[in-house]
């Protein structure tokens, strides 16, 4: 199945004062959710930046669904795209709800003020106030509703969730599903938060160091490493290379971390051990494991 | 319409195939009808919080063993299933629970004839409290 690029970066570098973003090279479907994990500061925020062309290349070049550019984006192309940035924007601060969303109409040709009206009512954003008087979640409600009004072809959100409480979070999550669902909608979104990776993602791709270690479907991850206890002795058995970790945990029991392959090799390689109990390790830890170079397969 | 597939996070089993197996069973069991309208895709990934790419590696495996359909444009659909798949998959779920139920017991050194005389003994009392409450 030969599927529809929306993304393609390729070798793609910023310079900054501090620290190298890139090269990045990383190809993104049309129609799914890609869920940028990784430490604070690991270059997440900037290939969101790269990708609305606030951050310029150094070197290497992005295509937007397919489109190389030189220059500036496309105004049409840059009319699909919906951005929602980590802090809010200075430009609409002292504007209310309706000035603010009558100067997106402006520039969004495919503005849907129906749409806005519903979100808005959804999510329980205060019209009257102006934007920099909103708390940091309402302000964040207020972003989330005028990026999906525009009815994007790609989203991209910058830890979305920060500053929501968990039923506005609730109804954001529903309202991206239900907008991937029918439409050729294609969303970016870095977090932190490990249940909204679980709810959302279809590919998860860390970010460290300014350098992106992969991108691996979600479900695929989960079935990478498992835990297992066993009892009993097994000369050399730290050297088998699908042992990643292997400690003492009890009377002649050992507690190790093992990568779990579709063959199922601890049960032909550790029929010496009485196997007491196995668990496919969480999320986090599998990221983790990851960060530490062990890389799921 | 909600489909009641149970997965279980910490099963070393891939979540694709807990799903695969739940749904074909929930189909040829007949406890979901033939002709029955299955979520979209990314409802479906929604509500078991797993990715659009394995609900569509499950619809499309079923859809080649011939338990859905899928019509353009619509969704996809639940598939008759005859007769005799149905008694064979009843056969083949009943065969693995004695079978693991047997390992079960050799595990810990039941013998053939024990675990005959606890099988019938089970047996006797299931169908007897059956057809105490329940006399057809």
């Amino acid at each position: 199945m030969t599927e529809q690029l929306a993304l393609e970066f390729r070798g793609a570098v910023k310079r900054g004062l501090r620290k190298v973003i890139g090269p990045i090279d990383m190809q993104i479907p049309v129609g799914y959710i890609v869920a940028l994990v990784g430490p604070n500061g690991s270059g997440k925020s900037t290939i969101l930046q790269m990708l609305m062309q606030i951050t310029t290349l150094d070197a290497g070049e992005i295509k937007w669904f397919g489109e190389t550019s030189t220059g500036i984006l496309p105004t049409e192309l840059k009319q699909g795209i919906a951005y929602v940035p980590e802090g809010p924007v200075t430009e609409e601060n002292f504007m209310t709800v309706e000035e603010a969303a009558g100067f997106r109409a402006h520039w969004y040709p495919s503005w849907d003020h129906n749409r806005f009206e519903e979100l808005v009512a959804r999510f329980n954003v205060p019209r009257k106030e102006r934007l920099n008087r909103m708390s940091k979640g309402e302000r964040r409600k207020f972003e989330i509703a005028a990026a999906l009004a525009i009815r994007p072809k790609l989203l991209l959100l910058d830890e979305p969730s920060s500053g929501l409480d968990p039923f506005a979070w609730k109804d954001m999550i529903d309202e991206l599903r239900s907008c991937m669902d029918g439409e050729d909608l294609t969303i970016v979104l870095s977090t932190h938060i490990v249940d909204e990776v679980k709810r959302l993602a279809d590919y998860i791709v860390l970010v460290h160091q300014g350098q992106t270690l992969g991108m691996f479907e979600k479900d695929m991850l989960y079935g990478s490493f498992k835990e297992i206890w066993v009892r009993g002795e097994l000369a050399g058995i730290e050297k088998f290379a699908e042992v990643i970790s292997c400690q003492d945990d009890g009377p002649s029991t050992k507690k190790l971390i093992v990568r779990d392959r579709q063959d199922d090799w601890s049960a032909s390689h550790l029929k010496e051990l009485q196997i007491i109990k196995s668990r496919s390790l969480e999320l986090e830890e599998i990221l983790d494991l990851w960060i530490k170079g062990h890389r799921p397969q | 319409m909600w489909i009641p597939i149970q997965i279980n996070e910490s099963s070393p089993e891939p979540l694709y195939h807990q799903i695969e197996t739940q749904l074909r069973s929930l189909i040829v069991s007949g406890q979901i009808d033939e002709g029955t309208l299955l979520p979209s895709i990314r409802e479906f990934a929604g509500s078991l919080s797993c990715s659009v790419i394995t609900v569509r590696r499950v619809y499309q495996d079923l859809e080649s063993e011939g338990l859905l359909r899928t019509k353009q444009g619509t969704g996809t659909f639940v598939a008759k299933v005859g007769a005799g798949e149905r008694d064979e998959y009843r056969r083949v779920a009943v065969q693995e629970a004695l079978e693991s139920a047997v390992e079960v017991g050799k595990s810990v050194q039941y013998g053939k004839e024990e675990l005959k005389e606890l099988f019938l003994k089970i047996l006797n009392k299931k169908y007897l409290e059956n057809e105490g409450s329940d006399p057809k």
